[in-house]
């Protein structure tokens, strides 16, 4: 039994939701080998190597891998699982895992389990439904079992400590069929969300996005991420990759804080696996407040500057 | 233009890679320039048919488009990723599917709920597509997450400060 784990592209180093995805690769069982794809990825497929309980690192270096496009990558991979005799593919639950994972899976013309939480036997899985409001238990009878991989419910394994071999993995080839043209990516100094130890969450209580810099304060002074809800995405207050919630990220930081924020069962099936959430919403009868570990029923407007005014001075 | 609906019955529980079948089949009966889906069902989340329908049929994918550019003989898609916004051009036709800012949704206004009972509506049995459904993933177990118990509400900042270093030890 050898698994195949398809790394998070990366320009530098190992990717927190590739250590996650091998934290969910480590609870099968038996080899585990890492498929690294990009363009110029030597120094990454290296420090993959490192990684403890890699058995492998194969890379796939190539002009056409460059953006990840799943067209390019899927044929890749299910030629890697068909000659190497893979018995599990996973990917992390990311935008670019979510993206080829299914498309490799019908190639195979076996079934994918999404975003898993939990795994059972080399078979059988947990992953939440219905907003995370129940867990299934599903068994798949697929001779290769291809899922994806929700980063929050693993731990990710050391990032050191490992010496696996790295080969060069043959058969990128351009489809034909897609071009990258282009990318924004908010650039920040905050840790990601996915990753970050504390969050601090907007919804459409601020407003307006010219008050998102409160939210930012309050995020520097604890070294946090900033995220949003939907509604607060949706309104133009922030950009996508803000979002929290069913359709957007799903975070467990230690700590996360949501300021005007209602609390919809959307943006809880992304953040209710935090360790401790603090609600701060001036409407007492918010539903956010009946999972928030610590409420406070306040005028966001004066309680957020409140607050990294005191936690600057008690720093 | 012909507009009409098409509704595939079955008795069988439908998984994304059986739907991506019988929608393959429709498609090369069809011949669509372009398939629109949602990214995800609100109840499974899965996030799958669209990817293995394009797969299926060799064609690209656009997913998690929030904006969608058609030009001739491709598609400019600007995809929502995980660090912001990335635009890919696809060679037509091609799968698209939505994400949450690509519009505003168009909902049925009684009138028009009334005038689409009169639009053709083809309906296919699945079966005669000649694609296999069979479910590949068995439902074991569905259990309810551990319930989270509500806290506390605090009087003031200064409280919640406390609270949040010596109760929770988190800051």
């Amino acid at each position: 039994m050898t698994t195949l784990v398809i790394a998070e592209p990366s320009a530098e180093g190992v990717k927190v939701p590739t250590l996650t995805t091998l934290g969910a690769a480590a609870k099968l069982g038996g080899d585990v080998h890492v498929l690294v794809i990009g363009q110029g990825v030597g120094a990454v497929a290296d420090a993959t190597a490192q990684v403890a309980g890699v058995a492998k690192v194969l890379t796939a270096d190539a002009a056409e891998l460059a953006h990840g496009l799943a067209e390019n990558v899927a044929p890749l991979v299910v030629g890697l699982v068909k000659a190497g005799g893979y018995s599990h593919v996973l990917a992390p639950s990311t935008t670019f895992g979510k993206n080829v994972a299914p498309r490799v899976a019908a190639l195979l013309d076996v079934a994918q389990v999404s975003d898993i939480t939990g795994v059972e036997s080399p078979d059988t899985f947990t992953r939440p439904i219905y907003a995370g409001n129940a867990i299934a238990t599903v068994q798949s009878s697929d001779p290769v079992k291809v899922a994806t991989v929700r980063g929050t419910a693993f731990e990710a394994v050391a990032a050191t400590g490992g010496s696996a071999a790295v080969e060069a993995a043959s058969g990128a080839a351009d489809a034909g069929l897609s071009r990258f043209v282009s990318q924004e990516v908010s650039k920040s100094e905050r840790p990601e969300l996915t990753s970050a130890r504390v969050i601090v969450s907007g919804g459409r209580g601020m407003q307006s996005g010219d008050n998102f810099p409160l939210l930012e304060a309050l995020a520097d002074k604890l070294g946090a991420a900033v995220g949003a809800s939907r509604a607060a995405v949706d309104a133009g207050f922030v950009p996508n990759d803000y979002q929290v919630g069913q359709t957007g990220k799903i975070v467990a930081p230690e700590l996360y804080i949501a300021v005007g924020i209602s609390g919809a069962i959307q943006h809880l099936a992304g953040m209710k696996d935090s360790k401790v959430i603090v609600a701060i919403n001036k409407d007492e009868e918010a539903p956010i407040f009946q999972i928030a570990d610590y409420g406070l029923v306040a005028d966001l407007f004066k309680a957020v500057p409140e607050l990294t005014a005191e936690l600057g001075k008690a720093g | 233009m012909r507009n009409w609906a098409i509704l595939v019955q079955t008795d069988v529980e439908t998984q994304s890679l059986g739907v991506a079948k019988a929608l393959k089949a429709l498609a090369e009966k069809e011949q669509p320039g372009l398939v629109i889906l949602g990214k995800q069902a609100i109840d499974d989340d899965a996030n799958q048919t669209g990817q293995m329908l394009a797969a299926l049929l060799g064609w690209a994918q656009g997913t998690f488009a929030s904006k969608v550019v058609p030009a001739e003989g491709t598609v400019a898609v600007t995809r929502e990723i995980d660090g912001g916004l990335e635009t890919v051009d696809l060679k037509l036709p091609a799968v698209v599917t939505t994400d949450l800012r690509l519009n505003e949704p168009r909902y049925a206004s009684l009138p028009n709920i009334m005038k689409a009972k009169k639009k053709p509506l083809e309906t296919v049995d699945a079966a005669s597509l000649g694609v296999d459904l069979t479910p590949r993933l068995k439902t074991l177990k569905v259990a309810e997450p551990p319930k989270r118990a509500g806290g506390v509400k605090v009087g003031s900042v200064q409280e919640l400060v406390a609270k949040l270093k010596t109760e929770a030890r988190v800051i």
